[in-house]
């Protein structure tokens, strides 16, 4: 599957559960309805919390790969 | 009778806009921000929305602001946790003799650790000479702290150079700008400085509130121990409902710096020429030019500074004899005598600082008040009587 094109991308490597989140949410309320968020998080928890928060949200997760020592969440803005 | 607020360098009135901001924080936003939880989840949100508003104001990346608990804690933490840091590569900090006690104090501390600590001189108007940095400097410098402003008398000292010296030797630099922030612009893309100290209630936020910027890669030890708060910066939980107050203040002094400034000059130049046309014998301190534009002090020769502060007080002014934190005191303010200005002439330091609230016809009443007081208290002083004989 090819990897959606990101409009904005946020680096959150590093940083734990739920302040990624938070971080990740700050910058959707910041982007237009349709615009494409690619947001960068460490395998694990993070992988795994931050794509929950996202769709409980109300936003919609486009793809999520593996690459570049992170994991890759491409979000749509609804 | 009104009092007329005339302090604003010791603290200023919380903002309207800042208590409403805070309100929701304290009333069911009451979450712990590292709660995995929604309810923690929405704390934390107030927490990184204040965090980028602090950030904006000063030209830094938001994950460069660590959130503290007063201007103090961030001294505290710059220089106990560059020297920490880095104590395998030198033991030699350098500061100045003006800084506030939050810098001394600390510093004093740290010689006791057995660090070495330069105190740089300063001219009559309270000034650094920026080549007095670069001759102290040694192989065994790690941190060069020199304050932006002066709390006492409002001198700005030349940080943008001070900064250049040090990025130039490869020395860590640290500002407390405690006094400026949200006062008078500040770009860190722009100047070269490492680390800088800041404090809500200095710019209409509330109390118990502080942050400290570190620069991306910049080598600091954790100065607070415990949880992992502030990406393991700072331990402890956070004050939540104080931080998105300090957030707000931030986002309206970046709006509204301009103005104020403007607003403050003014004042300040209305006094500034009404106390030199009505009261004699008065000496204005600090720099010129390059000073704050809210800050106004003089030393009145003849009379001690406390005892105008009172009966200014009593005309219903509220104005500060020195550094607020050692008004109490009757030794002369080591600002003023490092700057060379004799100890009986010091001890009638007074400072007016005005702020957003003051107006024309406050300053107008207060130079209808204060050569009053001067008078009357030169009339009862032992030394301008012993003078006059």
């Amino acid at each position: 599957m090819a990897t959606p094109d990101a409009d904005k991308t946020i680096d959150l490597r590093g940083t734990r559960c739920p302040l990624n989140w938070v971080k990740t949410k700050l910058r959707l309320e910041e982007m237009q309805p349709g615009k494409v968020l690619e947001v960068v998080v460490d395998d694990g928890g993070p992988a795994r919390n931050v794509p929950r928060s996202v769709e409980a949200e109300g936003h919609r997760v486009l793809a999520l790969t593996n690459g570049s020592g992170g994991v890759h969440i491409f979000i749509e803005r609804q | 009778m009104e009092q007329v607020y005339f302090d604003h360098a010791a603290t200023t009135p919380p903002r309207p806009e800042v208590i409403e901001a805070m309100l929701p924080y304290l009333r069911e936003r009451w979450g712990n921000p590292s709660s995995l939880h929604a309810t923690g989840v929405r704390a934390a949100e107030g927490i990184e929305r204040a965090r980028e508003h602090i950030a904006a104001l000063l030209g830094a990346q938001p994950d460069e602001i660590v959130l503290t608990g007063s201007g103090t804690e961030a001294d505290n933490h710059a220089l106990i946790g560059v020297s920490q840091a880095l104590r395998d590569k030198g033991d030699h900090i350098i500061t100045s003799a003006v800084e506030h006690h939050a810098i001394l104090h600390t510093a004093a501390f740290l010689e006791e650790c057995g660090l070495r600590v330069t105190y740089l001189p300063v001219d009559g108007a309270g000034m650094v000479d920026p080549p007095d940095v670069r001759d102290a400097i040694t192989d065994k410098t790690v941190l060069v702290s020199i304050m932006h402003a002066n709390n006492e008398v409002g001198t700005i000292q030349p940080i943008a150079e001070i900064g250049a010296i040090c990025r130039e030797r490869e020395v860590l630099f640290h500002t407390d700008a405690v006094q400026t922030v949200g006062h008078v612009p500040i770009n860190l893309r722009e100047i070269h400085v490492d680390l800088l100290s800041l404090s809500a209630h200095k710019l209409y936020g509330p109390k118990g509130v502080g942050a400290l910027y570190i620069r991306e890669g910049a080598c600091v030890r954790s100065y607070m121990h415990g949880g992992g708060q502030e990406q393991g910066r700072r331990a402890g939980t956070e004050n939540v409902a104080g931080i998105v107050g300090l957030g707000e203040a931030a986002r309206l002094a970046r709006e509204e710096m301009a103005w104020e400034m403007s607003h403050n000059a003014g004042l300040c130049s209305l006094l500034i020429r009404g106390v030199r046309q009505h009261v004699p014998e008065v000496t204005e301190t600090g720099h010129p030019c390059q000073r704050l534009p809210n800050n106004a002090s003089f030393c009145v020769a003849g009379v001690e500074g406390e005892s105008i502060l009172l009966n200014l007080d009593l005309e219903g002014f509220a104005v500060s004899s020195g550094s607020a934190c050692t008004s109490g005191g009757l030794e002369p303010s080591h600002v003023l005598l490092a700057m060379g200005i004799p100890p009986e002439i010091a001890r009638g330091s007074l400072r007016v600082s005005v702020g957003r609230d003051n107006t024309f016809e406050q300053v107008d009443r207060f130079l209808d008040v204060f050569p009053r007081v001067v008078e009357r208290l030169r009339s009862m002083s032992p030394i301008v009587r012993a003078a006059s004989q």
